[in-house]
């Protein structure tokens, strides 16, 4: 038992760090995960761009492998070590890091409006130190229109949802609404991890839908190329709003730009390194939404897409 | 040291989550995942309730008896139904996600600005030793409670039911309703945990059960490994074991935190020290 101790003990010595008069911040991950990563390169590039890169700033970058005791733990390392700022991706890190600290400025990104996440106090304010960029959903309005200007007939639109995400149930509460308005008819199943999605997907596409829309959620992020296979062999098209889905399988999409999104974040947050000074930020709108198409996926269901549309491989 | 201080903290608040499988596993031998819901029916009780405006005290008592429901529930569907425990404890926890869903109304659930059970206690200092000081009051009282408990008549009825359950059964004792009161203690005290999680963290989640059942296994184990060298294993060294067994386990994570291990290697390097920690003790012994 004592060697123990004393081998745990002699660890924990021998890692206090030196100081440098570098300054540090904090990135923060909830997971491994291909959308996110576009998220965190364009962070690291504003920065870059503006002169901070690992040269003159020291990076504690952590990433919770999606557990979340994990993450708290994570956000507790980086707030000890006295970061100049938090960087958090995406939706949960945000949250948690809002209730760790209310000094340290954070920097969200690929999470939803303050309000939206009741992150906002009675007066409907956002936290004071909370800055970066958020997404609300309107691009889903859009990014669902698609359907109708590609594929003019269409009725039936099928898709699944995942009660357990905040951002799945709310996006879907906004495309129920936008279909009625569109007069669509919306065929919702839910699912609850991604190895249920085979399975509902193919009871989905027994109800003869025109399109599949596929909310950008994470069980469709783990699941995007079963729901691709089996939309395809019943000859059905997957529209969605976000880009790497795009690359994984769906024909068209409208949405925020994850690399971009990432990158406005970081281009606050180069502003903040730069000024030490949080007057005038407040947390943005994400600017760059784009549309894109997959040149493979058009020609296999015969679609044509104009200049307005950017393809992607 | 706060990094520490905050990780002793986690561990102190799964501490009653692993109190709680130390009573399914240890004593009943049954491999409860009933605790992956009632974990995480705890922590919406306490946002729903506090995030309404009820006092956070007022909560810890229901969270306790909604986990403790839960657990019932299980030990009915087992004992009396005759379904395997494992599968019964399955099928509550499935059917405590859309409970847990339908109480919340979304997924997750912040609580900014509410009062937690750490700062309505009147105690002076910062959050942090706020945190701290209550922690270490509500687990000593679960302690002492348990060892009380687990001394009664009624208490080594439970253990022995554990132990055999034929001769206990022999001697007259109602194994079903020790079982279902097992199960409905070790939830209640699960619920608890996740009573406590919630306001250290500041929100609820509908997965922050998933997998938990794990971390309290992982605790029970190396507790149980820790206190070996007592020879006499009495219930409080054991319950003891437990509490550092929990908090080790938060430490050892925060250990790996803190050297920066590449995040993909982050869950290797941890099993890999929990390894160490375990098994140190047994090869010196041997040699």
């Amino acid at each position: 038992m004592k060697s123990i101790l004393s081998i745990f003990l002699l660890a924990l010595i021998s890692c206090s760090s030196p100081q440098s008069n570098k300054l540090t911040i904090g990135f923060i991950d909830q997971l491994q995960d291909e959308t996110l990563e576009k998220a965190k390169t364009g962070f690291f590039d504003a920065l870059k761009q503006n002169g901070f890169d690992s040269s003159n700033i020291e990076i504690i970058y952590r990433n919770a492998q999606n557990d979340q005791p994990t993450m708290l733990q994570s956000l507790d390392y980086i707030i000890s070590q006295n970061p100049t700022l938090i960087a958090t991706n995406p939706t949960l890190p945000t949250i948690s890091a809002v209730q760790k600290t209310k000094t340290i400025p954070i920097f969200m990104m690929v999470s939803p409006r303050p309000d939206l996440a009741k992150l906002t106090d009675a007066e409907g304010k956002a936290p004071a130190n909370l800055f970066g960029a958020y997404e609300t959903l309107d691009y889903l309005d859009t990014a669902l229109l698609l359907i109708k200007s590609v594929l003019p007939n269409a009725k039936k639109v099928g898709t699944i949802f995942n009660q357990s995400e905040p951002q799945s149930v709310d996006a879907l509460a906004r495309i129920e609404k936008t279909c009625k308005e569109a007069g669509l008819e919306l065929i919702k199943m839910p699912v609850n991890n991604s190895s249920e999605t085979q399975l509902v997907v193919a009871s989905l596409l027994t109800n003869n839908i025109d399109a599949f829309f596929a909310l950008p959620d994470n069980t469709v992020f783990s699941s995007m190329e079963i729901i691709v296979k089996s939309c395809d062999d019943k000859k059905v098209p997957v529209f969605t709003s976000e880009e790497g889905l795009v690359s994984r399988g769906a024909v068209a999409a409208f949405g925020a730009d994850m690399y971009q999104w990432g990158f406005q974040s970081g281009i606050q947050a180069a502003g903040f390194l730069k000024s030490k000074s949080t007057v005038g930020l407040q947390p943005q709108i994400v600017s760059v939404r784009h549309r894109v198409y997959n040149p493979a996926k058009a020609s296999q269901f015969n679609l044509t897409f104009d200049s307005t549309f950017t393809s992607v491989k | 040291m706060s990094f520490y201080l905050s990780a002793v903290i986690l561990g102190l608040g799964f501490a009653s989550l692993a109190m709680g499988i130390f009573i399914s596993m240890r004593i009943f031998n049954i491999p409860d995942i009933t605790t992956d819901g009632s974990f995480t029916l705890g922590g919406v009780v306490a946002a729903v309730l506090i995030s309404g405006g009820h006092s956070p005290l007022v909560a810890l008592p229901i969270a306790f008896l909604a986990g403790a429901i839960a657990g019932a529930l299980t030990g009915i569907i087992h004992t009396r139904l005759k379904v395997n425990a494992l599968l019964a404890g399955i099928l509550v926890m499935t059917a405590l996600y859309s409970i847990n869903l339908a109480l919340m109304g979304r997924s997750n659930l912040p609580l900014i600005n509410t009062p937690t059970i750490f700062n309505s206690l009147f105690i002076p200092g910062t959050e942090i030793q706020q945190q701290f000081i209550v922690l270490i009051i509500i687990i000593s009282i679960i302690l002492v409670t348990l060892v009380w408990l687990m001394k009664t008549d009624f208490g080594l009825a439970m253990r022995a039911t554990g132990n055999n359950e034929k001769m206990i059964r022999a001697l007259g004792v109602n194994t079903d309703v020790m079982k279902i009161f097992g199960l409905a203690l070790a939830n209640g005290l699960t619920a608890v945990s996740g009573y406590l999680i919630t306001q250290v963290q500041g929100f609820a989640d509908i997965n922050m059960g998933i997998g938990i059942v794990i971390i309290g296994l992982g605790s029970v184990m190396i507790g149980q490994i820790l206190f070996s060298f007592k020879r006499k294993e009495t219930i409080m060294i054991q319950l003891l074991g437990v509490i550092v067994g929990s908090i080790l386990f938060r430490m050892i994570l925060a250990f790996a935190l803190s050297i920066g291990i590449d995040a993909i290697y982050l869950k290797l390097v941890v099993a890999i020290f929990v390894l160490a920690v375990v098994s140190i003790p047994n090869i010196k012994s041997k040699a």
